[in-house]
């Protein structure tokens, strides 16, 4: 391939944490108290490396707080990294905020002129585009108004207008796929797609994952700020999801047990024995439960429990229930539990697995709501779970 | 350094539209808009020969109320440079934390701005000069004099618009620093008061404050009043550089961090 338009190295990016705006009392203070009150950081971004081709596509994923936006301003060059390199060739147009140089006393034409020169395009340049700014903003009749009048989507618009259409080598897109409406949304996106398709190199952040997903060439999945992985956008958006869908669980998993016993692992397998994290709607899936005895426990009972993402039971049984003898365990061991088709309709399952006693007074490891699964379902039903049944017998008058 | 005036050469349509978008918000939304700016010395020039005239404040020098309206103009100028520069950063955080470019535009432009501001004054300072008999035959002088103030006025921006990006506690400071400056300034009282209370052979230090040169210079060049002595123009032009290193050193230094302060 090409040399990289942009090289990221080692990048790190700290902010100092403050209660408040600093004043001369405040910082005089902190300099008689010493170094403990400066020593409050925040690590936006650590050690972040990656390359960006020419012509890419690259999409930004990643919940709030992972460092996306640092990472644009980065580049943009607004804040300076603490540390680490990073290096950008050509002319760089950045959305990081749809209007964000626009003074409210100026009108939308002085804003225009305004724009372009924050973005280093000359006015005469500026002169020829403007007819199309105006006219892909669809403000033809208030372009000379003040801009404090526009309504949001107008300053939106005109804002989107200009920054696509001073025409950088590399656009920085920021999150603006969530303002201004479907319509609107579907001409910024087409707008993307031609830039795109004229080789030009493109950064966006998005929480819109189908949309990134589809425009995307490549994908950046930030975390915590660093890389969870960089590459191909399906994977990347799965990734992301399957880390969303663990975040979902915190709140309803638990654990606890006398622990002489323990689950020491489920893995969800296919009809092929290989290990999967979604599964479709009717087709069989196998859980491997792997667990270990510190001693011999005689007639233990393994139990099992399907809830939906919000921790709400949906089925469940044990062994003892369906007669599945087990004389005892001891050390390490598997066991599985096997579902011909899987019922759930689309969507997110927890899976709770236990081992106790056969008379139930002594839990030596309960999990609940620890396994997530997530299920595919093209069937079409009310509800969660699919009930065997069939229609029959229609009589008419 | 060259590197810098280079990049401001570079952006310098974006400089040009910010002066004209500071000057035009100055004037946006009210009815007379422009003509404020001829029109607000005209009023100053106005009240002070009132007042002046009533309350006899002539020390009885020949033509001490166009001494008095050539110091106030210049002051003015340096003022609200001063004024301005506090929000010249602050004031525009979206710029700021949204979009690169060189941030020395931002006290440059504020500068420049005031600078049209008071050459359209000087148009009318000059037209009330004329009407009152006063013809200025140095007015060579007065380029020096535009020159060292610009200096002076964009090394002080520099150090109160970074200064106020990292303690907001520089808005109040100013505002009593203009006021102290403005009395060692021979704004209302002519440079001699000055001289006779310096001890002998020290009369250079107050031209440490480069206003006082500046003033000198303008009532030179406007009024045909006699340069002062000794090195006295040097030692303020020498300050006012100094204060623009300073400022440079201050605010070229700190302007990578304003996005994170902000």
């Amino acid at each position: 391939m090409n040399e990289p338009v942009i090289t990221v190295r080692n990048l790190r990016k700290e902010y100092r944490l403050r209660a408040a705006q600093r004043t001369l009392k405040s910082s005089v203070l902190g300099m008689v108290r010493g170094g403990a009150a400066r020593g409050r950081r925040f690590v936006a971004l650590d050690d972040v490396t990656f390359d960006v081709f020419p012509g890419e596509t690259l999409g930004i994923i990643g919940a709030n707080g992972a460092g996306k936006s640092t990472l644009l301003s980065l580049l943009t060059g607004t804040v300076k990294p603490t540390s680490g390199s990073l290096s950008v060739k050509g002319a760089l147009s950045s959305l990081l905020e749809l209007g964000a140089g626009f003074h409210p006393d100026l009108t939308g034409r002085e804003n225009v002129f305004l724009y372009g020169a924050i973005m280093g395009i000359g006015r005469r340049q500026m002169r020829e585009r403007f007819d199309s700014i105006v006219e892909f903003a669809g403000l033809e009749q208030f372009i000379d108004q003040p801009v404090k009048h526009y309504s949001s989507g107008m300053y939106v618009r005109l804002g989107f207008a200009v920054a696509v259409e001073v025409n950088p080598d590399i656009l920085l897109v920021d999150e603006v796929l969530a303002v201004g409406d479907a319509d609107f949304q579907r001409k910024c996106i087409r707008r993307m797609g031609e830039f795109r398709d004229s080789g030009k190199t493109m950064l966006i952040i998005s929480h819109d994952l189908p949309t990134i997903q589809s425009i995307s060439t490549r994908i950046l999945f930030l975390d915590k700020g660093g890389i969870l992985g960089i590459g191909d956008p399906q994977h990347m958006v799965e990734e992301y999801e399957s880390l969303n869908r663990l975040r979902a669980t915190r709140d309803v998993r638990r654990e606890w047990g006398t622990g002489e016993a323990r689950i020491a692992g489920v893995r969800f397998l296919d009809s092929g024995g290989a290990q999967v994290e979604r599964v479709a709607w009717g087709s069989p899936v196998t859980a491997e439960v792997s667990f270990s005895a510190m001693k011999k426990i005689d007639n233990p009972v393994f139990g099992f429990a399907l809830s939906d993402s919000a921790g709400r039971l949906i089925y469940g049984n044990n062994t003892q229930i369906e007669g599945f003898r087990i004389p005892f365990i001891e050390g390490e061991g598997r066991i599985r539990l096997v579902l011909d088709g899987v019922p759930m309709s689309s969507g997110l399952y927890l899976w709770s697995f236990s081992i106790h006693s056969s008379d139930h007074k002594v839990n030596y490891h309960r999990a609940d709501n620890c396994f997530p699964l997530e299920v595919e379902s093209e069937k079409q039903f009310e509800g969660l779970c699919h009930v065997p049944c069939h229609w029959e017998g229609l009589e008419n008058g | 350094m060259r590197g810098l005036a280079y990049s401001v050469w570079l952006r310098r349509e974006l400089l040009l539209t910010l002066v004209l978008r500071n000057l035009k918000i100055r004037y946006k939304s009210s009815v007379l808009g422009f003509f404020w700016s001829l029109l607000t010395p005209l009023c100053f020039i106005l009240i002070y020969g009132f007042f002046a005239g009533i309350l006899k404040f002539n020390d009885g020098r020949p033509r001490y109320f166009e001494f008095l309206v050539v110091g106030i103009v210049c002051w003015q100028f340096f003022l609200s440079c001063m004024n301005d520069s506090l929000h010249a950063v602050t004031g525009n955080v979206n710029l700021i934390k949204k979009t690169s470019f060189p941030r020395i535009v931002l006290p440059l432009s504020t500068v420049l701005a005031n600078m049209v501001n008071f050459l359209l004054t000087s148009a009318v300072l000059l037209a009330y000069l004329l009407v009152s008999g006063v013809v200025p035959v140095n007015f060579l002088w007065l380029i020096p004099a535009l020159a060292v103030q610009a200096v002076l006025c964009l090394g002080i921006s520099m150090l109160v618009c970074a200064g106020n990006v990292f303690f907001r506690d520089t808005e109040h400071f100013v505002g009593i620093l203009s006021l102290a400056w403005f009395f060692v300034t021979p704004v209302f009282y002519p440079l001699e008061l000055q001289m006779e209370r310096l001890p002998d052979g020290l009369e250079w230090a107050a031209f440490l404050n480069p206003m006082t040169g500046i003033v000198c210079l303008y009532r030179r060049g406007w009024m045909g009043h006699p340069l002062p002595p000794g090195a006295g123009l040097l030692v303020s032009a020498a300050a006012a550089c100094a204060l623009l290193a300073a400022g440079l050193a201050v605010f070229q230094s700190t302007q990578s961090r304003f996005a994170d302060e902000l």
